[in-house]
C-alpha cells in the first residue's frame, strides 16, 4: 500500500450515545488554552510575584520604604564588590533600600494600574453600549465628545488633568482614567454594534427583553472579550504612564516610592551609580513586559472559543 | 382580553392573528445631497390566522417575508396597515397588553448558529422567556425548562451547556424549546429547517407537527423550500417584492397554482422523479430592486405573459377559482 | 476515458489519540465529460475529499492515497509543485457563498483578469476581450460596465456566475463544484443548474457536482456517489440510484424527503444524528441507526464491494424496489 504520508492506525471508540465531548466548565477550557501559551504562563508567574509583593510587603520587604540610612548612600547591589547583604539591590542617593522601595512601589503602580482600568472600562462600557443602543443622538454626542478627546495625546491631557486637580497618587490615577476612557468606549461600541445585528439579540426582543437587559444582559457578555484583552494593555499602559508622570514630577510626589519617581530622581546619578535607575527601570519593563504577554495570552484563550461558536 | 371581540373563521376557530394591509418602507439615506430613498420591503399584506392552522409564507430573497416575520413579532411597528391580536390592534395597546401580546406570538430564527447566545448557557437562554414574562419561582421555572427540553428531545443535563457544543439540528431544537416555554398561540418559523441537512431536517419538522398536535399552535411558516411547505402547510401565500401574489389552501396552489410567479418557482424546483420534473419555464434576470420597484406589476419585466397593462396598473388579490391571485391575466393564461 | 481515479483516499486531522479521520478510504472515479453528484450530509467528508484533490488540506491536516490519476498523471508520484501545476490549470472548484470566495476589494474584471494573466498568459487588448467573453459566457447582462462592479453591488447569483466564469476561463478539463446553489433561490438556482450544465456539454467538461440536495443530482447527474461520515456507502448510475436504492443509508435519505411522504402528518425521520469525532461506532458507521442492522454490522466494517455495475458499502444490501411518489 502506498502512503503519502503515514497515518495514525484508528482505535473506534465504543457506541457512544449522542454528541458532545465532555463539557468542560468554561474556566477550565480557558485556563487549558490560556496555559498552552508559554509566554503567557511565564508572564502570570511573574505577576504573581509583583502582586504577592504588592499584598505582602509590610512582611516581605526589609526595610521601611522611607527610611533613610545616611551612612549608606548610594551602596552598590549586593553582587558588587562594595555591596552589603542588608541591602540586596543597593541604596538611593538618599540611602534608601531600593529593594524595600520596589517592593512598596509596586503597591503603588498595581493600584494605579488598577483604579485607572477600572475607572475608565466602566464608564467606557457603559457610554459605548449606550452609544451603541441609541446611535442617532445620544450615540452621535457621545462620539463626538469622545473625539475630540481622541484628539489630544493622552499624557498632555493627564498633564493638563493633574494641572488642575494638582499632583498625587488619586489624581495620577483620574487623569490616566479620562486619557484612557475613549478608547474603551469605541471598542465597546464598535464590538456592541455588530453584536446588536445578529439574530440572538433579535431572539432576545422577541422573548420581552427591556433595553437594559439586551444592554447588559445579552450584548455585554459578547463584547467582552476585546475589552479584557484591551483592559489588560491599558494597565501596563497605565503603568507607564504613572511611571511617566512621576519622571515628569508631575505625579507621586516624594517620599511615596513609586517606580518612576525613583527613575526621575536618579537622573543625576545615571553615570555613578546605574543601579538606582536600571534596577527600578528593568522593574517596570518587566512588570509591563508579564502584562502584555498576559493579555496576549488572555486573546489566544478567549478568541478560539468565540470563533468556534460562529 | 375580551373574549366577545375575538374573531371566528368560517369553521368556528377562533382566529389568533390577523394582518391588515400591513405596509412597512425604510428610509434610507443616500448622502447628504441626494434625496432619502424609500425601500419598500412590505406593500399592503393581509391574512388571517386561526388556531392551530399553519400558513406557509414562500418567496425569494427580498420578498419581504424577513420583514413580514419582524412585524409579526412586534419587533418593528408598521408604516401603515394593522396587526391584531385577538382582535386586538397591536398599535392600541397598552404596555400591559403589548407584554401579554408577545408571550402569545414568538420566533425560531433561520440560523441555528447565530440565534442563541454564545455566551450563555442554553438552560439560562430558556430561562430569559420566563424570568421577563411570567411571575415563576426559580424552582418552577426550572421544572418548565426541563419538561420542555424534554420534549423537543434533548437530555435533561444539556441546560448546563453551551450552543458550541451542539449541532445544528440540537441547537434548533434549543431554539424551539425557546418559541414554546411561553406556550404561545402562534410561532413565526423563518426557514427554520433551511440550515439542516436532510435527515435532520426531517426531525425538526416531525417535532414541529408534534408540537402543534400537541399544544394547538399556529404557524407562520417562512420557506423557499416548497417541498417543506407542502408538507408543513395547510395554506400557502406566495409573496413577490414585498407583496402576495397569490393565497390558497395547500391543496388548490400545489395542483392547480395561477399566477406565472408561482407556477415559475414550482417549475424551477428540482424534483427527484422524473414523472414529477416539469418544464422549466424560463424567467430570466433577477429580483428587481426594493429601492426602485418596476411600474405596475412588480413581476412585470420576468414574466412570460406580460402585457401593457401590466407594466402601467398594479394588479390587486382577486378571488380565483378558490385561491387569491394578483394577476391581470388570469383568464388569457390559466388552463 | 477515465479522467480521475483515486483509489483509497484517506484525510486525517488532528494527531495521536485525537485523530480524526474525515475521510475513510474513498474511491472516486470520473470520465472526461461525465457530470456525477456526490451526495451527503454534513460529516459526509464530501467537501474535504475534492479540497485533498484540489491539494487544499494544510498541515496538520494530512491526507494519502493508494492512487490518484488524474489525466494519465500520476498525482502521487510528483512534486508538490509540478501537481500544483496540473491541478491548478486542469481543475477548477467552485465553492458555495460567491459573495465570500470573491475578494471584495477588486472589482470582477481585474479578478477574471489575474486568472487569465496567470494562466494563460495573455496581455493587453486580447486579455481585455477574453474577459468580456467569459462574462458574457456566463450571461452577466450588461457585461462591459458590469467589469468594472465589485462583488458587493451584485446579488449572490451574479457573483456565482463571476465564479463560474473565473473557474472556466482556463479551459479546465475537470469542475469541482461544491453545493454551488445551496445560497441560492430556486429561480436563481435554475439558471445556475442550466448554465453548468450547458457548459459541460459544450466544452465536454467534467463536472463533479457536490451537495445534498437530492433533487439535484437526479436532475443533473448521470452518476453519482453517497457519502456518509467520511466513507462512500453507494455508487450507482441516476435514476437507478434513487429508484432502487441498494444502501440503507440512501434508503433512509431518500424516505426523509417530504416528497416522499405526501399525505403523512410525519416524515420518516432516521433517528441519531452522523457521528462525530468521538462517537465514532464500531463495525459499520450506520448501524446505530440504521432499522436493518444485524450483530455482524456492529462489530464488523464492511467494505466496498460491486454490486450490479454499482457499489455498496453494506452486507445486507437493499434488493426490493423503493416505491417512488405517494
Amino acid at each position: 500500500m502506498h502512503t503519502q504520508h503515514d497515518l495514525t492506525p484508528l482505535t473506534p471508540a465504543d457506541n457512544s450515545e449522542e454528541f458532545a465531548p465532555v463539557a468542560v466548565a468554561p474556566l477550565m477550557e480557558f485556563w487549558l488554552s490560556f496555559s498552552a501559551n508559554r509566554g503567557a504562563l511565564l508572564a502570570s508567574l511573574f505577576f504573581t510575584v509583583v502582586v504577592v509583593c504588592a499584598l505582602l510587603a509590610g512582611v516581605l520587604a526589609p526595610h521601611s520604604p522611607i527610611e533613610q540610612y545616611r551612612e549608606h548612600m548610594l551602596t552598590p547591589p549586593v553582587w558588587d564588590v562594595a555591596g552589603n547583604a542588608d541591602f540586596l539591590f543597593g541604596t538611593d542617593e538618599l540611602g534608601r533600600d531600593i529593594l524595600s522601595r520596589l517592593i512598596y512601589g509596586a503597591r503603588i503602580s498595581l493600584l494605579i494600574g488598577l483604579t485607572s482600568v477600572l475607572l475608565s472600562l466602566l464608564p467606557g462600557m457603559a457610554l459605548g453600549l449606550l452609544a451603541a443602543f441609541y446611535p442617532k443622538r445620544l450615540g452621535v454626542v457621545i462620539m463626538r465628545v469622545m473625539d475630540v478627546m481622541l484628539a489630544l495625546p493622552s499624557l498632555l491631557l493627564a498633564i493638563c488633568v493633574i494641572t488642575v486637580l494638582g499632583p498625587g497618587l488619586i489624581n495620577t490615577t483620574i487623569a490616566i482614567a479620562i486619557g484612557n476612557l475613549p478608547g474603551y468606549t469605541r471598542l465597546t461600541r464598535a464590538a456592541a454594534l455588530s453584536e446588536i445585528g445578529r439574530e440572538y439579540v433579535t431572539a432576545s426582543r422577541v422573548a420581552g427583553a427591556s433595553t437594559w437587559r439586551l444592554m447588559f444582559n445579552a450584548v455585554l457578555p459578547n463584547c467582552m472579550a476585546p475589552l479584557i484583552v484591551n483592559a489588560t494593555l491599558g494597565f501596563s499602559s497605565s503603568v507607564l504612564e504613572a511611571a511617566a508622570l512621576g519622571f515628569l514630577g508631575l505625579g507621586v510626589q516624594a517620599p511615596t516610592p513609586e517606580w518612576g519617581a525613583m527613575l526621575s530622581a536618579a537622573r543625576d546619578y545615571i553615570q555613578r551609580a546605574p543601579w538606582v535607575v536600571t534596577i527600578p527601570g528593568m522593574t517596570v519593563l518587566l512588570t509591563v513586559l508579564s502584562v502584555n504577554l498576559m493579555g496576549d495570552g488572555l486573546r489566544d484563550a478567549l478568541d478560539p472559543r468565540l470563533k468556534r461558536g460562529s | 382580553m375580551s373574549t366577545q371581540r375575538e374573531p371566528v373563521d368560517p369553521s368556528g376557530q377562533p382566529i389568533i392573528l390577523q394582518a391588515q394591509k400591513l405596509t412597512r418602507h425604510y428610509q434610507l439615506k443616500q448622502g447628504l445631497f441626494a434625496p432619502k430613498a424609500t425601500v419598500k420591503a412590505l406593500n399592503g399584506v393581509s391574512f388571517s390566522l386561526a388556531k392551530k392552522r399553519s400558513l406557509a409564507v414562500v418567496g425569494e430573497s427580498g420578498c419581504g417575508k424577513s420583514t413580514l416575520a419582524r412585524q409579526l413579532t412586534m419587533i418593528e411597528t408598521p408604516t401603515s396597515g394593522q396587526l391584531l391580536i385577538g382582535g386586538v390592534d397591536v398599535a392600541l395597546a397598552n404596555r400591559a397588553e403589548i407584554k401579554s401580546m408577545r408571550s402569545r406570538v414568538q420566533m425560531v430564527f433561520q440560523n441555528p448558529y447565530a440565534s442563541l447566545n454564545p455566551r450563555k448557557q442554553i438552560g439560562a437562554t430558556l430561562d430569559e422567556p420566563l424570568l421577563i414574562n411570567t411571575a415563576f419561582s426559580r424552582s418552577e421555572r426550572a421544572e418548565k425548562i426541563a419538561a420542555i427540553i424534554d420534549r423537543v428531545g434533548l437530555r435533561p443535563e444539556y441546560v448546563r451547556r453551551y450552543p458550541h457544543m451542539f449541532s445544528g439540528g440540537q441547537r434548533q431544537r434549543v431554539a424551539i424549546a425557546r418559541a414554546m416555554i411561553l406556550n404561545p398561540q402562534v410561532v413565526v418559523a423563518d426557514e427554520p429547517v433551511s440550515a439542516l441537512d436532510v435527515s435532520i431536517q426531517a426531525q425538526i419538522l416531525n417535532l414541529f407537527m408534534d408540537l402543534q398536535d400537541e399544544f394547538d399552535t399556529s404557524y407562520v411558516f417562512i420557506s423557499h423550500n416548497l417541498s417543506v411547505v407542502q408538507h408543513v402547510a395547510d395554506e400557502v401565500m406566495v409573496m413577490y417584492l414585498g407583496a402576495v401574489v397569490e393565497h390558497g389552501s395547500k391543496d388548490a396552489l400545489f395542483s392547480r397554482p395561477f399566477h406565472p410567479y408561482t407556477r415559475a418557482l414550482m417549475n424551477a424546483t428540482p424534483a427527484l422523479h422524473e414523472a414529477d420534473r416539469r418544464i422549466k419555464i424560463h424567467i430570466s434576470g433577477e429580483l428587481p430592486s426594493p429601492l426602485n420597484p418596476p411600474s405596475g406589476c412588480a413581476f412585470h419585466q420576468r414574466c412570460p405573459y406580460a402585457t401593457a397593462q401590466c407594466q402601467l396598473e398594479l394588479p390587486q388579490l382577486r378571488p380565483w377559482e378558490g385561491s387569491q391571485v394578483a394577476c391581470h391575466r388570469l383568464e388569457q393564461i390559466s388552463g | 476515458m477515465s479522467l480521475l481515479t483515486i483509489k483509497n483516499l484517506c484525510v486525517e486531522f488532528g494527531h495521536g489519540r485525537q485523530a480524526f479521520r474525515a475521510v475513510d478510504g474513498v474511491d472516486l472515479a470520473v470520465g472526461a465529460g461525465e457530470l456525477i453528484g456526490v451526495a451527503g450530509e454534513s460529516g459526509s467528508g464530501k467537501s474535504v475529499s475534492m479540497m485533498a484533490l484540489m491539494g487544499l488540506i494544510d498541515p496538520p491536516g494530512k491526507w494519502s492515497a493508494d492512487q490518484m490519476l488524474f489525466d494519465g498523471h500520476d498525482l502521487l508520484n510528483m512534486t508538490v509543485q509540478q501537481r500544483r501545476k496540473i491541478v491548478g490549470r486542469d481543475v477548477a472548484m467552485i465553492f458555495q457563498d460567491a459573495s465570500t470566495s470573491l475578494n471584495p476589494s477588486y472589482p470582477i474584471g481585474f479578478q477574471i483578469r489575474e486568472v487569465l494573466k496567470l494562466h494563460m498568459n495573455l496581455r493587453g487588448a486580447e486579455l481585455d476581450r477574453r474577459v468580456l467573453d467569459l462574462l458574457e459566457w456566463v450571461e452577466i447582462p450588461d457585461a462591459k460596465n458590469r467589469v468594472h462592479a465589485y462583488p458587493h453591488q451584485l446579488s449572490g447569483g451574479m457573483n456565482q456566475r463571476v465564479m463560474i466564469a473565473m473557474a472556466i476561463s482556463c479551459e479546465p478539463k475537470l469542475l469541482i463544484a461544491d453545493e454551488p446553489t445551496t445560497a441560492l433561490d430556486v429561480t436563481i438556482q435554475a439558471q445556475i443548474m442550466e448554465l453548468l450544465l450547458r457548459l459541460q456539454k459544450q466544452r465536454n467538461m467534467a463536472l463533479i457536482m457536490i451537495t445534498h440536495d437530492l433533487a439535484i443530482i437526479a436532475e443533473m447527474a448521470q452518476r453519482a456517489y453517497v457519502m456518509y461520515a467520511g466513507q462512500v456507502v453507494e455508487q450507482q448510475a441516476l435514476p437507478a440510484l434513487f429508484e432502487h436504492p441498494k444502501h440503507p443509508y440512501t434508503e433512509a435519505l431518500l424516505a426523509a424527503i417530504p416528497e416522499h411522504n405526501k399525505g403523512a402528518r410525519r416524515l420518516a425521520a432516521l433517528k441519531g444524528i452522523v457521528p462525530g469525532q468521538y462517537d465514532r461506532p464500531k463495525g459499520c458507521l450506520l448501524a446505530p441507526r440504521c432499522q436493518y442492522a444485524q450483530a455482524r454490522c456492529k462489530s464488523e466494517v464492511p467494505s466496498l464491494q460491486n454490486v450490479d455495475a454499482g457499489h455498496v458499502r453494506c452486507f445486507y444490501p437493499l434488493s426490493y424496489l423503493l416505491s417512488t411518489g405517494g
